[in-house]
């Protein structure tokens, strides 16, 4: 019993994590159709900037602020450059984000060696505390309540503001809102911005939850938050948190019982679900 | 019209061809026959790529798998049964049947799919196989590989330079049939435009799944020659940057036109070659991935013809002047 209170706590922690990676991939791809293969890579770099202002200022804090920031401005600059000029073009899109992650994961390697990166918490939050028998770490409750927080932040963003009424507009018809004299490019800039900080900031936190980062998560976190993606139905940010914890539960009770199946388990259920509801599970 | 010899391009590949037929006899460099060897096979592999890409139109990321199942097909039955010509051939007709197979299955299954969820499930298709290939350690010996004996015929790499030379023109030219025929020409009207096709009354998925299959077929017998060139085979011939080599290939040479994979396939590996020399000047030329994906990402941008795109459009200009 405590086995499984424990793996569902790890897989809930997991899954904060792909939904703050799923999350902005979703609403890219919901507003603008586009579907970038480099958000993975943002999350690469969030991790490796991150942990580097972390371990130049030795405050967690401040790296996690740095990662946001150098997310965000990767978003700016990439939107701005090699985006936007294939925006029509859904071919050379695909191709253009798909040379874009491994660009980027190379550089990577450049900058910070070919090796990974062991990475170590601060000591306030590496404690954990036991509570009749389940272990309660105290970093995973951490990333959870932040993914929460993102996830509550985001939902305010989309219900409550002028923002995210043209974003909801947006997702369901373009170019009406265009036509209402809304710049929606302009509003699309924001939501990539928007998503790689997300993407970032969860590279981040999964960094001193893995011990270790290495260029290769950027593509390992990639394809999870495309399957949590699919089966959540694309533009759908509850769609996506609820696939986010089912890929993150799903995948710790996996891991644990029949290691060798686990990454398979996420792949066919994409399988099913783009094939039997291509929508997604929550799309419309 | 009289045709200026210069820009006739059957007399350029021509002189290509008698060049490359020759290269053995004058050059007794070994490494230049291994690279050449290597850009033949990774033509043909492209090309197979080409019908996907530049005939129907349609990007897939998990192509690898087929070149990955025929070089371990390949691998496994001349490890396991014996190195001889005839173990080999049985290999290329089994690696034919499962390469056959599964391309048809993953058609039907996910060719309905847009272009986007296409993409993302053939990069997930290819991941299991290479997920299969690391767990499956009985057949494949894990990501470790193994190498083996080929057949004495073909060890001599002179005559596996020719072999995997008519290979290549061999599948140049059953592609160009194939690419002319109607049904090839019904593959570039989808690329061209899938609605307008379909009300014309063309099924579009069985015409996709066509392509789908011939592409497959192709990259597993590339996939086969590739194994025997290395005589060893590892987990990497199913990795991503096997399909993405492949596109790149494509798209540098010049998408629909077969022979701008050829081009495309013997450019980037020359390159390959230059930059890893490089690596002993300044270790940054050992990331060469960096060199390739921008290159990839601004010939996709800038240069969308590729080489032999460009050349015709030299040449149609040319024969207007």
């Amino acid at each position: 019993m405590d086995v499984l209170l424990n793996l569902t706590i790890n897989g809930i922690a997991t899954g904060s994590l792909i939904f703050l990676l799923a999350a902005g991939l979703t609403l890219i791809f919901g507003l603008m159709h586009v579907l970038n293969f480099a958000h993975g890579a943002l999350f690469a770099w969030g991790a490796y900037f991150g942990v580097w202002i972390y371990t130049q200022t030795d405050s967690f804090l401040v790296g996690i602020l740095g990662a946001i920031v150098i997310g965000g401005l990767l978003g700016w600059l990439l939107e701005r450059w090699i985006i936007q000029p294939v925006y029509t073009n859904t071919m050379s899109q695909i191709q253009v984000t798909m040379g874009l992650l491994l660009v980027m994961n190379e550089c990577l390697k450049v900058f910070f060696g070919p090796n990974q990166v062991s990475v170590r918490l601060p000591d306030y939050l590496d404690q954990s505390w036991l509570l009749g028998g389940v272990i309660l770490i105290k970093y995973r409750l951490f990333v959870i309540a932040i993914g929460i927080l993102v996830f509550l932040g985001v939902q305010y963003m989309l219900k409550r503001t002028r923002l995210g009424l043209i974003v909801r507009a947006g997702v369901m018809n373009k170019e009406m809102v265009q036509a209402l004299g809304i710049n929606i490019k302009k509003v699309f800039l924001y939501v990539f911005i928007l998503g790689s900080s997300m993407a970032a900031l969860g590279g981040m936190l999964f960094a001193p939850y893995s011990g270790v980062i290495h260029a290769g998560i950027g593509m390992d976190y990639g394809i999870l938050a495309f399957i949590v993606v699919v089966i959540g139905g694309m533009g759908s940010i509850v769609g996506s948190a609820m696939a986010a914890l089912l890929v993150g539960v799903l995948g710790a009770f996996m891991t644990y019982f029949v290691p060798s199946v686990a990454l398979a388990v996420n792949m066919l259920l994409m399988f099913g679900v783009l094939m039997f509801r291509p929508a997604g599970l929550f799309g419309r | 019209m009289k045709t200026n010899w210069l820009v006739s391009s059957r007399l350029w590949m021509g002189m290509a061809a008698i060049l490359l037929i020759g290269f053995p006899f004058v050059s007794d460099s070994r490494s230049a026959l291994i690279l050449l060897t290597q850009i033949f096979i990774y033509a043909v592999f492209a090309m197979s790529y080409d019908i996907l890409l530049g005939y129907t139109g349609i990007i897939s990321f998990g192509h690898a798998m087929f070149f990955g199942i025929g070089a371990y097909t390949t691998a496994i039955f001349l490890h396991r049964w014996d190195h001889t010509m005839l173990a080999f051939l049985v290999s290329l007709l089994v690696v034919l049947v499962l390469t056959g197979i599964v391309s048809y299955l993953i058609g039907v299954m996910t060719l309905r799919l847009k272009s986007h969820f296409y993409a993302m499930l053939t990069l997930a298709v290819a991941g299991l196989f290479l997920v299969l290939a690391e767990k499956w350690r009985d057949l494949t010996k894990g990501s470790d590989g193994f190498t083996f004996y080929i057949p004495d015929v073909l060890k001599d790499r002179t005559t596996l330079y020719f072999a995997s030379f008519f290979f290549m023109i061999i599948m140049f030219f059953l592609l160009k049939r194939f690419t002319d025929s109607p049904t090839g020409k019904v593959l570039q009207a989808i690329r061209e435009n899938e609605q307008r096709t379909e009300s014309l009354g063309y099924q579009i998925l069985h015409y996709k799944i066509i392509a789908s299959v011939v592409a497959g077929l192709a990259a597993g017998m590339s996939g086969s020659m590739y194994a025997i060139t290395l005589r060893f085979v590892n987990t990497a011939v199913f990795g991503t940057n096997v399909t993405l080599d492949a596109l790149l290939m494509t798209i540098v040479g010049g998408v629909g036109t077969l022979f701008g994979s050829i081009v495309g396939s013997a450019l980037i590996l020359l390159v390959h070659a230059g930059l890893t020399d490089l690596a002993k000047i300044h270790w940054i030329f050992e990331r060469w991935m960096i060199f390739f994906g921008a290159l990839y990402i601004l010939a996709v941008m800038f240069f969308p013809q590729g080489v032999v795109g460009m050349l015709r459009q030299w040449k149609e200009k040319w024969k207007r002047a």
